[in-house]
Formats: C-alpha cells, sequence, structure tokens
C-alpha cells in the first residue's frame, strides 16, 4: 500500500471521526466488544497514521492488543489494508481477531498479554541503534496495563540506555475490566512517576489533536526516551452514549449503532 | 568415553558462544546480572557492543530478547534457569515461543546443581519449556557438547532452551564425539540389553556408572544419551526399549514433565514397551546443600538406578553395589 498521508489538523479530526466510525461498525458485528478503546484513542490513532509515523521505516509496536480495532480502523481509512475485510472482523477464521495477534497486519509487533509491548519496543529501539539505524520506535500502551510490573521494569532500563528514539503514547483513559483504574488502584502521578523514572514527558488532552502533534513533535528535540500521556475519554465525549455504559467493553445494539454513527456523521459534515 | 572420574574444564559455553558470535554478526548477548557466573564475562569482554546486561528483570529481558529477534538478530540469553523459566514464563510463551523468534534461552544451574535451596534449584524447567509449542529442549552432558551445541542451536530457526550446569563441566566424551540435535545416542549396550537407561545431562555419569556395575554382574544395560529432550529421537529409545525388561529414565529434574514424562509418552504410544522407573526428584522441592549430599538425598545417585534395574528385573539376589569413585579436587564423578 501507498506512502502515509500527511493530513493537516481539519484532516486528521476527520481521520479520528471515520476511526470511531469504522470501529462502530465493526462492533456492532457482534454487538458487543472493544469500542470504547477506539472511541478514546481515535486521535492518537490519527495523528500517528496520518502522517507521524512512517510506515515500512519507523516500528509501531501496540502493546494492548484488545486497541487492534483502532489500528484496523486507522489502516483502512489510510489505505493500509483493504476496508472490506473489516466485516469479517472478530469473525471465526478471520484474519483481523477481536484481541491482536501474530496474525494481525500492519503494526511491527501487537501483544495480547498486557504490559509486554515496552520491551518489546526496546529491543526494536536497541537493534535500530547497534545498526546505526534512524528510525523511530514508537509504542502505544494503555493506562491500566500500567499496573503491570514489567512496564516498569522497562521503563527504568530504557531511560538507563538513553534510547532517543523510543516514543511511548499512553491512552490513559481510566478505564479497565473491573471499572475505572482509579476504582482499581492508583497510577497517578502518572507523569511525576515517568519523569522519576527517567523519561521526558508531555501530559496532553488526548482528543486534542494539535495538542497530541506538538507533543510528538518534541521527540527529537533533547536526549532521553519520550512519553505522551494522552489524557482521554473512553466513550470519546460522545453524548449518544449514556454515561453508564461499561466502556471497557461495549454492548452496541442496533438503535445504540444508528444514535452514534448519526452523532459522528454530524460530526464529519 | 573417557572414564571416570571426568576431568573438568572451565567456561567452555561462554567460549563457544564468543567463537559463534566472531563469524555471525546477528549474535546478541543478553544477561540478567549473573554475568560471570553465566560464563558471558568472555563475550562482554570480547564483543562489548553486542552484550547487554538488562539487570535484574527477566521479564523484561524476554521481551526484549523478542524484538531484537523480530529485528533479525539471534539472541542468546543467559541467567540462571530458575529465573529464565518459571519467573517469566507467559513472556517466553508470548514473546518469544507464539512468534517462534531465534532467541535461545540459556538456563545454568540445573535441578539439584544448585547449592542455594528451592529458589535456586530449576526442577521443573524441562516441563515448563516442553510445553511451550516451537520450542526445543536441549541438555548437553559434557564439555564437548556444550562446545558444539552453541553453533547447533543458532543453526536451528526458531527458539530453544539450553539447560547448561553452571562451573566446572566434565569431560566425558571423546574429541570426535558429535552432538547431533537430531538423535539420542547409544553410548554403551544396545538393541537386546536386559536393562534399557535413558539419561540427560548430569545424569549420565551415573548412567554410565550403573551400567557397568549391572554389567559387571551378569545384567546387560544400554545407555542412551538424550541431549534434545524435545522434539524426541523416540526411535532410537523404543528401538532399545523393545527388546528390553526395563526401562529407566534418569534426569536431574522433577519426574512430572520432563525426559521421563517425555520418553514414557513415546513408549505408552509405541506400545509393547518392558515397564519403566522414572529416577528424577520424586515431585518435591528439595533443600539448599550440595551437589553430593541432595543427589543422595533425593535419589539421583548410580545405586538409584540399580537398585531401580534390579527391583524392575524381578531379581532375588541383592542388588549389587557401585564402587565408590574417588575424586580430586577439579574432577567429577557421579554420586
Amino acid at each position: 500500500m501507498g506512502d502515509a498521508p500527511v493530513l493537516d489538523g481539519s484532516g486528521l479530526r476527520r481521520l479520528a471521526t471515520r476511526i470511531r466510525m469504522r470501529a462502530t461498525e465493526m462492533v456492532a458485528i457482534q454487538g458487543f466488544g472493544y469500542l470504547g478503546q477506539a472511541l478514546s484513542s481515535a486521535e492518537i490513532f490519527a495523528v500517528l497514521f496520518g502522517g507521524v509515523l512512517r510506515i515500512g521505516h519507523d516500528r509501531f509496536v501496540l502493546s494492548p492488543g484488545h486497541y487492534v480495532i483502532s489500528l484496523y480502523a486507522a489502516a483502512a481509512e489510510t489505505g493500509r489494508i483493504d476496508p472490506a475485510k473489516l466485516v469479517d472482523y472478530g469473525k471465526d477464521g478471520a484474519e483481523l481477531e477481536a484481541i491482536g495477534s501474530e496474525r494481525s497486519p500492519v503494526a511491527d509487533l501487537v501483544c495480547g498479554s498486557l504490559g509486554q509491548g515496552l520491551s518489546g519496543a526496546i529491543g526494536f529501539a536497541l537493534a535500530a541503534e547497534l545498526a546505526g539505524e534512524d528510525r523511530y520506535v514508537f509504542a502505544f500502551l494503555s493506562d491500566g496495563e500500567m499496573e503491570e510490573g514489567q512496564v516498569w521494569e522497562a521503563a527504568m532500563f530504557a531511560s538507563h540506555r538513553r534510547l532517543d528514539r523510543l516514543v511511548v503514547v499512553i491512552d490513559a483513559n481510566n478505564s479497565q475490566v473491573d471499572g475505572p483504574v482509579t476504582s482499581v488502584t492508583t497510577l497517578e502521578p502518572l507523569a511525576e512517576k515517568w519523569r522519576a523514572f527517567g523519561w521526558r514527558v508531555a501530559e496532553v488532552d488526548g482528543h486534542d489533536i494539535e495538542a497530541l502533534r506538538r507533543a510528538l513533535a518534541t521527540r527529537n528535540e533533547t536526549e532521553g526516551p519520550l512519553v505522551v500521556i494522552a489524557r482521554t475519554d473512553i466513550l470519546g465525549g460522545l453524548r449518544a452514549i449514556p454515561p453508564t455504559v461499561d466502556g471497557h467493553f461495549i454492548k452496541l445494539d442496533p438503535a445504540l449503532r444508528t444514535a452514534i454513527l448519526n452523532e459522528l456523521e454530524a460530526a464529519l459534515a | 568415553m573417557r572414564e571416570s572420574p571426568y576431568q573438568t574444564v572451565l567456561k567452555p559455553y561462554g567460549a563457544a558462544l564468543v567463537e559463534l558470535a566472531r563469524r555471525r554478526p546477528e549474535v546478541i548477548c543478553l544477561g540478567a546480572d549473573l554475568t560471570r557466573q553465566t560464563e558471558t564475562d568472555l563475550f562482554r569482554d570480547e564483543i562489548a557492543d553486542r552484550f547487554i546486561n538488562i539487570g535484574m528483570a527477566e521479564a523484561n529481558m524476554i521481551s526484549i530478547a523478542g524484538g531484537l529477534a523480530r529485528a533479525g538478530h539471534t539472541v542468546f540469553v543467559n541467567t540462571f534457569g530458575v529465573f529464565c523459566t518459571r519467573r517469566c514464563f507467559d513472556q517466553i510463551a508470548m514473546s518469544v515461543a507464539y512468534p517462534n523468534l531465534n532467541v535461545k534461552i540459556v538456563g545454568f544451574m540445573p535441578g539439584l546443581s544448585s547449592p542455594g535451596g528451592p529458589s535456586h534449584q530449576a526442577i521443573e524447567d524441562v516441563a515448563l519449556m516442553r510445553a511451550l509449542p516451537n520450542f526445543a529442549v536441549v541438555e548437553p552432558a559434557d564439555a564437548i557438547e556444550t562446545k558444539q551445541v552453541v553453533a547447533a542451536i543458532a543453526e536451528r530457526p526458531g527458539p530453544v532452551y539450553l539447560r547448561l550446569k553452571r562451573g566446572e563441566i566434565p569431560l566425558i566424551f571423546d574429541d570426535d564425539h558429535r552432538l547431533d540435535l537430531g538423535k539420542a545416542q547409544i553410548l554403551t549396550g544396545g538393541e537386546g540389553a536386559n536393562v534399557c537407561i535413558v539419561a540427560s545431562g548430569m545424569m549420565i555419569p551415573a548412567a554410565l556408572a550403573a551400567a557397568r556395575t549391572l554389567s559387571d554382574n551378569g545384567v546387560t544395560a544400554a545407555v542412551i544419551n538424550v541431549p534434545v529432550i524435545k522434539p524426541l529421537d523416540g526411535a532410537t529409545i523404543a528401538a532399545v526399549a523393545r527388546r528390553s525388561r526395563i526401562v529407566i529414565t534418569a534426569e536431574n529434574h522433577t519426574v512430572v514433565g520432563g525426559l521421563g514424562s517425555a520418553v514414557a509418552e513415546t513408549l505408552a504410544e509405541a506400545g509393547n514397551s518392558a515397564p519403566l522407573r522414572r529416577i528424577g526428584i520424586p515431585d518435591t522441592f528439595a533443600e539448599a546443600g550440595s551437589r553430593e549430599y541432595l543427589f543422595a538425598k533425593y535419589g539421583l545417585g548410580t545405586q538409584n538406578i540399580i537398585a531401580a534395574a534390579w527391583q524392575g528385573l524381578g531379581l532375588n539376589r541383592p542388588a549389587p553395589v557401585a564402587p565408590v569413585i574417588e575424586t580430586s579436587p577439579g574432577a567429577y564423578a557421579p554420586v
């Protein structure tokens, strides 16, 4: 497939909306699934796949495999996979599985078991350093998986090795299986933790395209790895979804599907 | 073969890894704060840019190895067997085994060869690693095999668990001995022997000593060396076992899930086999102590193999006693 499109702010906002629409249609196939993850991460994937990530050169690691719905949607919208494949998402025998796997296209590494992606990204970054290549390695993480100790082993090691071309983007949507992350354990203060582990930290509104772009643009400015903490809403700010819905695993009946798509289409107009 | 007590050498693995890496620039050496203990100080001193100490973070190390392997490297991961198997099993399964990557996990101090007690004794590492799809599980018996196994596992595509004795490594085989990852080797006896002893790693000296004592007392015995526990060369084992009257497996590992289990699976499926007795750690955690003390206490000695053979054959005269082998410092003899 072709080179990455480089979109302006308005193009990226439209791309984010289209990612949400694609994800809504994919989840509607089964009537339930990881829609909230796509709603919270749509702008992040739009910015990465709409110009930041040099596909085929930079590396992209998707650590929480259930976010693969966002990857599929972004890849379909930017011409990297055939959109016709999305209709089989999550079905028996489909190439596009609901939780990412070795079969998942486009990304260099898609994990399923949480907390392993940053370590894999470090492997890519070390390999690029040994080969003298100028690749960036982007690792997408979620906030919930930071309860896994391996993330912090990796964070400590990456700053020790001064892996300048390693960039982490965290979808901090405060959502995990048992409820809000804040109800399960205390990850905060997240920015201070990463800073204490030796990282450059940018903390932004994860639905603000310009803020995400500005934060990612600092990746080549100073020494050491960069983490962008993107504060997001698991329901993507959509008014069509009742706030009582379990955002981690949304049940999507035809009426809710229509309401969501109507709201998103209005945003595109 | 040489005679017991065996002379020993130091760092055959570390030297072979350096030799391999000089020839193959894609080889990377990872460690977790046990550099000298895993013989990789040689690599660190010779090829510093491809030696990476991850620190005491085995889960991180395994997943980093996966990333490096995806980028085209052949990665040797070195630490004690307990830490690179039971401590980070999900990382091995998901970051290495499932994607079928060129990661060679090297675990030192197998079974009861560590004086450090249960926290440092890898008694179930073979069982764990054998259960993972795509993995091969390899345990050389001496320094001659160890020198050859490094290049051999690098040539084999995909992940390998290599189980290595730490410290003084015995020289059991002659210099012209050849390790073949596809074959178990009949070291002594053969088809038609009364007793078929199947052993791996540190139990090879005891198996050979037991076979000699049995033969000296009128009971023919074959010893099969199994350096590759998975995939198991079931054909060689079944051929000898079929004509024997008792099959004995001997492993420095729990009797659950290791060599004994692998042989049992193979012989049961082949059918018509002689009865099987498993010598190994009897489904228990052990304790701190010397190799000599622990091997004797937990039944990993030459005499345990002889007794199992004798009982299995139903002989009513007393079992013969293996002669005690005097060892000098730096030499190695079975318990």
